[in-house]
C-alpha cells in the first residue's frame, strides 16, 4: 500500500479509503459538505497520489508531440494543456495535464492508477529521442485549491500576483515560504490552482505539511474545507470530466470519449494517429454522454442502458448523486444514434428501469457554477 | 441511551444484525435503521419503501436505502403487514442520518408472529455487546 506525503495529516483528520493502491482520505466532514464548499467557496485536496514525471532535454517537445495527441509545440513556458496518450490502436493509455516549465523541461501528471504504466511506456517510446525521463512523484507533493475563492485564499500566502495567471497558465512561486510551481488548472470544473510542492519527499514531507496547514489557515475566512476523494469524484462528475479506468481506458479512443479537442491531426506524426484518422473517417459507433436521472436512483458503474424497445444500447461508466442537482448523474457510453442531448433512455437499477435523459456537460448551470460563472461570490 | 464507540444504542428497542431497530407500540411495531447503519452509509439520498398493505417477512428485504457511497437493502426485523410508511423520509432522506431512532423511522407494521420472531432479535443488552464487537472489528 502506498501513501502520500500528507498521509500523517489525513490519518488524524479523515475517513480513509483505498484508491489505486494508495491510502487516501475519502472525506473529512462529509462528501456533500466538501463538494458544496468547492462549488460555493473553496476546498483543498491532496492529489499527491497522482504521478509527476519530468521530461527534459533538447528533444522534449518533439518527444511529447510524438507520444501525446495534443500539440505541445503550442505550449509556451509556464503554460499547461490537457492531452491524452494513445496506443497504436488509438486506445487511451492515460489522460494527463502537461506543463511546460522551460524550453526543454516539461512536467506530466499521470493518473495514480497509471503511474508505473505511463513511466514504462514513456521510457520505451523515448528510444532515439534526446530526453531524460524522471519520476519525481515521491519528491514533489501536489495539492489542489479549488473554488471561486481559491485565488483569494492563496493570494494571502503567495508572493506572485495570482490575478495575472490565466486559466491553464503557470508560475513558479513561494507559497507559505515554500518553493512551489502553481498551475491554474483542476479537476472540479471550478477556478483554482494545482500546486507542485518542491522538496517534499515521503521521508521528509515537512514542506507539503506546511503548505497544507497554511492554506487551511488562509482559507478559514472563506470556510475552506479539506476535501477527500469522495468530493473529488462528485465534483469531476458534475463537471463532466473523465476518470481513467472508469470512463476511459485502452479500449476507448478519444473520439468515442468526446475528447477530440485534444487530438491534433494536423501534427506530423503521433502514436495512434492512423487508427484515429480511420475512425474519424468511418465515424464512431458509441459516444460518451452525460445521463441525468429523471426518476429516483443513482446510476452506478456497469449499469445497463436500454432504449424504449428494451434493447441494450450502452452502459454506465461512473455515476453518483449530484449534490448540486440533487439527483443521480452519470457518464455512460451509448450507441451514437442515441447520444443526442435530450433523448430519454432507461437505466436498469437493481432490476428496474428508471428514466434518464442525455444531458450536456457540465451538468450544472455554467452561468452560476464553474470557472466560467458569471455570478461572482 | 448508551454510546458504543460513538454509535447510539437506545434502551427499550430490539435490534437485528441487519442494522435495524424495532420498537413495540401496543399491537404494532415501529421499524428503522440504527445509528451504526446510517453512519456506515453516510449521506443517504434515497429511501425506497413499500406501500401500506404490503407484507414483510422476517430477514427478507422490504426496501433499499441509498447513499452517495452505497446502496443497502432494508431487511425486515419481523413479518407483518405495513400499516404506515414514513413519507417524510422519502422526501427528506437526510432524516435517516440526522435522527435514525426518531424522525427517521421507516415503517409501522402489524406483526403476524411477533412473540416467536422476537426470539431472533437482540435486546438492548445483547445489542450493546454486539456493537462493542462491531467497533472492535474496526467496522
Amino acid at each position: 500500500m502506498r501513501r502520500t506525503q500528507l498521509y500523517e495529516v489525513h490519518r488524524k483528520t479523515a475517513e480513509m479509503t483505498t484508491f489505486a493502491n494508495f491510502e487516501m482520505p475519502l472525506c473529512y466532514k462529509g462528501i456533500t459538505a466538501e463538494h458544496l464548499a468547492v462549488r460555493n467557496s473553496v476546498g483543498v485536496f491532496d492529489i499527491s497520489h497522482m504521478g509527476r514525471v519530468t521530461i527534459t532535454g533538447s528533444d522534449a517537445e518533439n518527444f511529447l508531440n510524438y507520444v501525446l495527441t495534443n500539440d505541445t509545440s503550442t505550449l509556451t513556458p509556464n503554460s499547461a494543456l490537457y492531452s491524452v496518450m494513445c496506443n497504436e490502436n488509438g486506445g487511451i493509455i492515460d489522460d494527463l495535464v502537461v506543463s511546460r516549465l522551460d524550453k526543454e523541461k516539461f512536467m506530466l501528471v499521470p493518473n495514480a492508477t497509471n503511474r508505473d504504466k505511463d513511466y514504462n511506456w514513456l521510457v520505451e517510446k523515448a528510444e532515439g529521442f534526446k530526453v531524460k525521463i524522471e519520476d519525481v512523484s515521491d519528491k514533489v507533493a501536489m495539492l489542489a485549491v479549488q473554488g471561486p475563492n481559491a485565488e483569494k485564499t492563496l493570494q494571502k500566502i503567495c508572493n506572485v500576483d495570482l490575478s495575472k495567471i490565466e486559466r491553464f497558465k503557470c508560475a513558479p512561486a513561494r507559497l507559505a515560504d515554500v518553493e512551489v510551481f502553481l498551475s491554474r488548472t483542476g479537476y472540479t470544473g471550478e477556478d483554482g490552482f494545482e500546486i507542485y510542492v518542491w522538496n517534499a519527499t515521503l521521508e521528509n514531507p515537512d514542506n507539503a505539511i506546511k503548505v497544507w496547514n497554511t492554506i487551511l489557515k488562509a482559507g478559514a475566512d472563506f470556510g475552506i474545507q479539506p476535501c477527500g476523494l469522495g468530493a473529488r469524484d462528485t465534483l469531476r462528475l458534475e463537471a463532466g470530466l473523465c476518470l481513467y479506468g472508469n470512463d476511459i481506458d485502452e479500449t476507448i479512443t478519444p473520439l468515442e470519449a468526446r475528447l477530440s479537442f485534444v487530438v491534433k491531426f494536423q501534427k506530423n506524426n503521433f502514436i495512434g494517429k492512423n487508427a484515429l484518422l480511420k475512425q474519424k473517417d468511418e465515424g464512431v459507433k458509441r459516444r460518451r454522454v452525460g445521463l441525468q436521472m429523471i426518476e429516483h436512483g443513482i446510476p452506478r458503474q456497469g449499469f445497463k442502458i436500454y432504449n424504449d424497445k428494451d434493447e441494450n444500447i450502452g452502459n454506465v461508466t461512473s455515476g453518483t448523486f449530484s449534490p448540486l442537482l440533487k439527483c443521480g448523474i452519470a457518464m455512460a457510453y451509448v450507441q451514437t444514434i442515441y447520444a443526442q442531448e435530450g433523448n430519454i433512455v432507461n437505466v436498469e437499477i437493481r432490476g428496474k428501469n428508471a428514466k434518464a435523459k442525455i444531458a450536456p456537460f457540465p451538468f450544472y448551470d455554467a452561468e452560476k457554477y464553474g470557472y466560467k460563472r458569471k455570478i461572482q461570490t | 441511551m448508551v454510546k458504543v464507540d460513538g454509535y447510539e444504542v437506545p434502551e427499550g428497542l430490539y435490534y437485528t444484525k441487519d442494522f435495524e431497530w424495532l420498537k413495540i407500540e401496543g399491537d404494532k411495531v415501529r421499524v428503522g435503521i440504527t445509528d451504526y447503519a446510517q453512519k456506515q452509509l453516510r449521506e443517504i439520498v434515497y429511501a425506497e419503501l413499500p406501500s401500506p398493505g404490503a407484507t414483510t417477512k422476517q430477514n427478507e428485504p422490504y426496501g433499499t436505502v441509498e447513499s452517495v457511497k452505497a446502496v443497502s437493502d432494508l431487511v425486515a426485523p419481523v413479518s407483518g403487514t405495513v400499516e404506515e410508511v414514513n413519507a417524510e423520509v422519502q422526501s427528506k432522506p437526510e432524516l435517516l442520518n440526522e435522527d435514525p431512532y426518531g424522525k427517521g423511522w421507516l415503517l409501522i407494521l402489524k406483526p403476524s408472529n411477533l412473540q416467536a420472531e422476537l426470539a431472533n432479535l437482540m435486546d438492548f443488552n445483547k445489542a450493546v455487546e454486539w456493537h462493542k464487537n462491531l467497533a472492535k472489528e474496526g467496522k
